[in-house]
């Protein structure tokens, strides 16, 4: 099984090798950077470069065309910002909220569709679709279903005697009606990759499974999700990453900030200082807070994750 | 013969020394101290090529030829000048506005609103027109309102010419007025009028709302602003360090909306709204009033093909303040001198001669435009270039003037935007939308909040 | 294709009559629900299309256009210019799929297989490019375009703005490097023995097998830039070279309801037929075990 981050191969490296060995291995570096050589003159160009560049600038302020370093104060006004917290905490819930939905759901729709043997072609299609829509199409649609009065989700309510839901224009449903909506536009890649992945369980395990009398979801329990474990975590950590960086679905859908600023996040509030406030030391001092706070969590994701392994 | 030599010497060097100053500062773009030979005038055997921003979009079939019209025409005075128009649908877009003057990318004349002042000269690429700015040059510079240009100043330099401006009022629907029984020539003049007719035209049902406000994308707070203006109330104070609408007026501001939402009826339950959904429903006959300015009436007649004899304005309510906005041309730092020149002389042209440009009403009225709003309005009243413009107008009035006679008949004292207007007024979002989607909104407890979180931006600044 | 694989359910309790039952409830229930969520809303953008402005924001909503009417549409195409548009994006996302495919893959190929020292390093830079929010280094990265270090010209408005920056994708590096892991080092050994080099291993042993993780990425780059919108904006502003994203946001101040609506079901067009058509290959690429775990 191969791990995330390195895979050892087959081969063991032994160490003290022959001259031989080690010019093998110096040719083959070459080699390999010969082969990276066009992806990271890109990265350098267009993503470390300019990351290096944001590092600089949250450390510094520009007024009337004169820039000079202000240390550690952009970080300081950006916390003592009311909507700094506020950000962090509708953030958080958001992808929480959107791991439970964007995470969950796509994975059991791919458990189901997985049992069919009929018509996949055309579901996978549907679930595809939303996917390819323009964001501002997509995000018009929803402000339509969502309107309180008019909108389509609440006449179905009042159609089953339910009461509506204030959805979009309420501080408390606001959040939850984002995610929604988010769920919507981009579960049909997480779906396919599922189900891709699904398709490669062998079959006997099942089998074995239901001969030791294991009913319907012992054996989800006990094969299908240990069988994807790999892709499962792996998922889980790139979505959680892009969940947090959210922010076209929340813009179209509330204009960023929603009722009483409840669905404003992190990156919204970036996008303010850069754009809107013109205060760009601020946004790259929240952007670098941001890498770090992922970082972070990235490293004790993966490395519990190996703890796991380990056990 | 040896003095007279000399004299010859000496006069020689003080020329070639007089002509490498003014070489010099020739040089220079646009900032050494005027030399003795500085003339603001283009000089009409100088080859210049300028490129401007903001020229109409392909979807404006009608404007697009009017640039060209008039560029062939300012071409006929200026022979010697190119001009390059980069055409947008959106003459600013925050996010590509921002790019292009952190990569020194924007035009050599460039289009801003008044807000991005601050901007603008942070980001160091705006050169100071002060001395290029005559007579001379702008034809009726005596005729402009020193307020208007003052609001492009920074530290006595000015930096930038007016495009347009407006001040802001109540739009109405003259035809939702008269089907709910309201008198479209006496539209509400104060908020308990605008609660009470809000109510009567929310009673037609089908959808129609009495008034609609915003609240998302700083929108909502920049209508907190306009509507504490009316009132006779001011954000900051008089130094911009304080804030000051936590006061009966901003509470007042608050309050109607509020009423008008959960307790008569007249605001309807779809909220977050921003700048185009009041547009989009009153030109398709579901609104009845919100506070706008006049070119939204363009917009709606022209863009979205609403009826023009439908829209009216009325004042502020209130009628003691109305916020000022507008829009102007900056010039790139990196400009020369003659370009300077050229981008005044068609500026001067194009937007602020009465009867040419803009002003040129015979040919909006040909070609189906709107002619009769009471905006762009940075004349002086009662200056001869008012006077003209009044004229043109009434001749070539496709808008029947006296739907906008009640917005005429009152003249509020103008007020510009506070400092670090964007953040004000994102503040003042959370307060709008709370008391527009919040049946249990705390109205003194929003304003506090909000007036900590201003102070902190002001003291951020 | 092979008998249907096992999975969940048994093939031997599908075909009892309670499970048939069951089966094809199920089944009817699924393919119903998700027609309406996921086709219900094209149908109301594809009809809104059809219906006049008054009618579009009518409340409640008319469920067949009332007088169908073709004008809406005519109006968005011609202020779309949508053939420009679509020509644009095929071309940026053509070329950026095909910068990826070959610079991507030979990335990867070098962190899994040729396994350079410091190789891991490399690895992480890329990854922690994921973890910086696009708002922020959208500036930077505009301003190292307007005048790219070293070479010193000037990328906007040209495809170039959207081809090299595509390539640093570490998303889809990783995914190919993954996928490249888990094929047995014995492969590339007994390649290595024949006297093949890094490139002949490349081409004839690995890139036939990896078909359907090329697959994956190919879909992932495509999409990655017909989706991208703040990018674009701010690098093509010159209107003959925008984007569709850029140009149906345009569109959406500036027109009535009717036409709007008719604009983005035609912006929508392209990538479904694109998906419809390459779907099945894509599928099969993917269900061949490529992402077990």
């Amino acid at each position: 099984m191969t791990d995330i981050l390195e895979s050892r191969p087959a081969v063991a490296v032994s160490r003290g090798k022959p001259r031989a060995r080690r010019r093998g291995r110096a040719r083959r570096s070459l080699q390999g950077y010969l082969f990276l050589l066009g992806a990271v003159l890109c990265f350098a160009l267009f993503s470390w470069y300019p990351m290096v560049r944001e590092f600089i600038m949250a450390f510094q302020r520009t007024k009337r065309g004169r820039t000079t370093w202000v240390g550690w104060d952009n970080l300081h006004r950006i916390m003592a910002d009311p909507a700094f917290w506020q950000a962090w905490r509708n953030t958080v819930t958001f992808t929480v909220l959107a791991l439970i939905l964007g995470f969950a759901v796509p994975f059991f729709v791919a458990v189901l569709l997985n049992e069919f043997r009929h018509g996949q072609a055309y579901l996978r299609i549907l679930v595809f679709l939303p996917v390819m829509l323009p964001q501002v199409a997509s995000a018009l649609l929803f402000r339509y279903f969502y309107d309180p009065k008019y909108g389509l989700f609440n006449q179905i309510l009042h159609f089953f005697q339910l009461p509506g839901s204030a959805w979009l224009s309420s501080k408390d449903t606001a959040l939850l009606s984002v995610v929604i909506a988010a769920t919507w536009m981009n579960m049909g890649s997480a779906t396919l990759i599922y189900l891709a992945a699904l398709q490669g369980i062998p079959g006997e395990l099942y089998e074995a499974a239901e001969l030791d009398g294991a009913g319907l979801w012992r054996r989800i329990w006990h094969v299908t999700i240990p069988q994807t474990r790999m892709i499962l975590s792996l998922m889980l950590l790139l979505q959680v990453v892009a969940t947090m960086q959210m922010f076209t679905e929340a813009y179209m859908l509330t204009g960023g900030s929603g009722p009483q600023g409840s669905t404003l996040t992190v990156v919204y509030l970036i996008y303010n200082y850069a754009f809107n406030f013109n205060n760009f030391g601020s946004a790259a001092a929240l952007g670098v807070v941001m890498l770090l706070v992922l970082g972070a969590f990235s490293g004790v994701y993966l490395w519990l994750e190996r703890r796991v392994k380990e056990a | 013969m040896i003095r007279t030599r000399a004299a010859v010497v000496v006069l020689a060097a003080v020329a070639v020394a007089a002509a490498a100053c003014g070489g010099s500062s020739d040089k220079k773009s646009g900032d050494a101290s005027a030399s003795p030979s500085f003339n603001p005038v283009l000089d009409k055997n100088a080859k210049v090529t300028i490129s401007i921003d903001c020229a109409p979009a392909a979807n404006k079939p009608v404007e697009t030829k009017q640039w060209t019209d008039d560029i062939a025409a300012f071409h006929q005075i200026y022979p010697n000048v190119t001009i390059n128009s980069k055409p947008m649908s959106k003459c600013e877009d925050p996010a590509p506005f921002t790019a292009q003057l952190k990569g020194h990318t924007e035009t050599d004349v460039f289009y801003t609103y008044f807000t991005d002042k601050n901007q603008v000269l942070d980001s160091g690429e705006a050169a100071d027109i002060t001395k290029y700015v005559t007579p001379q040059t702008v034809t009726n510079l005596k005729d402009i309102q020193p307020a208007i240009l003052d609001i492009n100043r920074d530290n006595g330099k000015l930096y930038a010419l007016p495009r347009t401006n407006y001040t802001m009022g109540l739009v109405y629907d003259r035809a939702v007025f008269k089907k709910a029984g309201l008198n479209p020539d006496q539209p509400p003049t104060t908020w308990a009028d605008i609660a009470t007719d809000a109510a009567a035209i929310a009673k037609l049902g089908g959808g129609v709302n009495g008034y609609a406000d915003y609240s998302a994308n700083n929108v909502g707070g920049w209508h907190f602003t306009a509507e504490l203006y009316g009132l006779g109330g001011r954000m900051v104070s008089q130094d911009g360090t304080k804030a000051a609408f936590n006061t009966d007026q901003g509470k007042q501001v608050l309050q109607n909306l509020y009423d008008m939402r959960w307790k008569t009826g007249g605001i309807g339950s779809t909220q977050m709204i921003k700048w185009g959904d009041p547009q989009a429903a009153m030109a398709a006959g579901k609104l009845g009033m919100y506070i706008g300015a006049p070119d939204d009436i363009t917009y709606m007649v022209q863009t979205l093909k609403g009826k023009a004899a439908d829209f009216g304005m009325a004042p502020m309510p209130g009628g003691q303040g109305a916020l000022v906005g507008g829009d102007d041309y900056y010039f790139k730092k990196t400009d020369t001198p003659d370009q300077i020149k050229a981008g005044i002389a068609w500026i001067n042209f194009k937007l602020l001669t009465p009867g040419k440009g803009q002003f040129q009403y015979d040919r909006n009225k040909t070609g189906g435009l709107p002619v009769g709003l009471p905006e762009p309005e940075f004349f002086i009243q009662g200056s001869p270039s008012q006077k003209a413009d009044d004229a043109n107008k009434q001749a070539s009035a496709t808008l029947p003037i006296a739907n906008f006679q009640p917005f005429l008949a009152v003249s509020p004292t103008p007020v510009v935007e506070p400092p670090a207007a964007q953040e004000i007024y994102k503040v003042l979002d959370n307060a709008m939308s709370a008391v527009l989607t919040d049946k249990n909104a705390d109205i003194p407890k929003l304003l506090s909040k909000a007036e900590t979180d201003v102070n902190t931006v002001l003291a951020n600044q | 294709m092979s008998a249907p694989a096992r999975s969940l359910i048994s093939p031997a309790q599908l075909s009892k009559w309670r499970g048939k039952i069951i089966y094809w409830t199920l089944f009817w229930l699924t393919v119903v629900v998700f027609t309406l969520v996921f086709i219900g809303p094209l149908y109301w953008m594809v009809t809104g299309g059809f219906k006049s402005t008054q009618e579009v924001i009518q409340t409640p909503p008319t469920l067949f256009p009332h007088h169908p009417q073709t004008s809406a549409y005519s109006t968005a195409w011609k202020r779309l210019n949508m053939a420009q548009l679509l020509f644009n994006t095929l071309y940026y996302a053509g070329g950026a799929l095909l910068l990826q495919l070959i610079f991507g893959v030979a990335a990867a190929y070098a962190l899994s297989k040729l396994r350079p020292i410091m190789g891991n390093v490399v690895l992480g830079l890329m990854l922690a490019t994921l973890m910086v929010p696009a708002a922020v280094l959208v500036i930077p990265q505009y301003v190292t375009v307007v005048d790219v270090p070293i070479v010193h010209v000037n990328l906007l408005n040209s495809p170039w703005a959207i081809w090299l920056p595509s390539v640093a994708n570490a998303f889809n590096i990783f995914l190919l490097k993954r996928f490249f892991d888990s094929i047995p080092e014995e492969l590339v050994q007994a390649a290595q023995i024949d006297g093949a080099g890094p490139l002949r291993t490349l081409w004839s042993i690995i890139l036939p097998i990896s078909r359907p993780i090329l697959g994956v990425v190919s879909i992932f780059a495509v999409i990655g830039v017909w989706k991208d919108f703040l990018w674009p904006l701010l690098t093509m502003q010159d209107p003959a070279k925008q984007t569709l994203n850029v140009g149906v946001n345009n569109l959406s101040i500036g027109v009535q309801q009717d036409v709007l609506i008719a604009g983005l079901t035609i912006a929508s067009i392209p990538a479904i037929v694109f998906f419809l058509l390459f779907q099945r290959s894509i599928m099969a690429g993917l269900t061949s075990g490529a992402l077990k775990g």
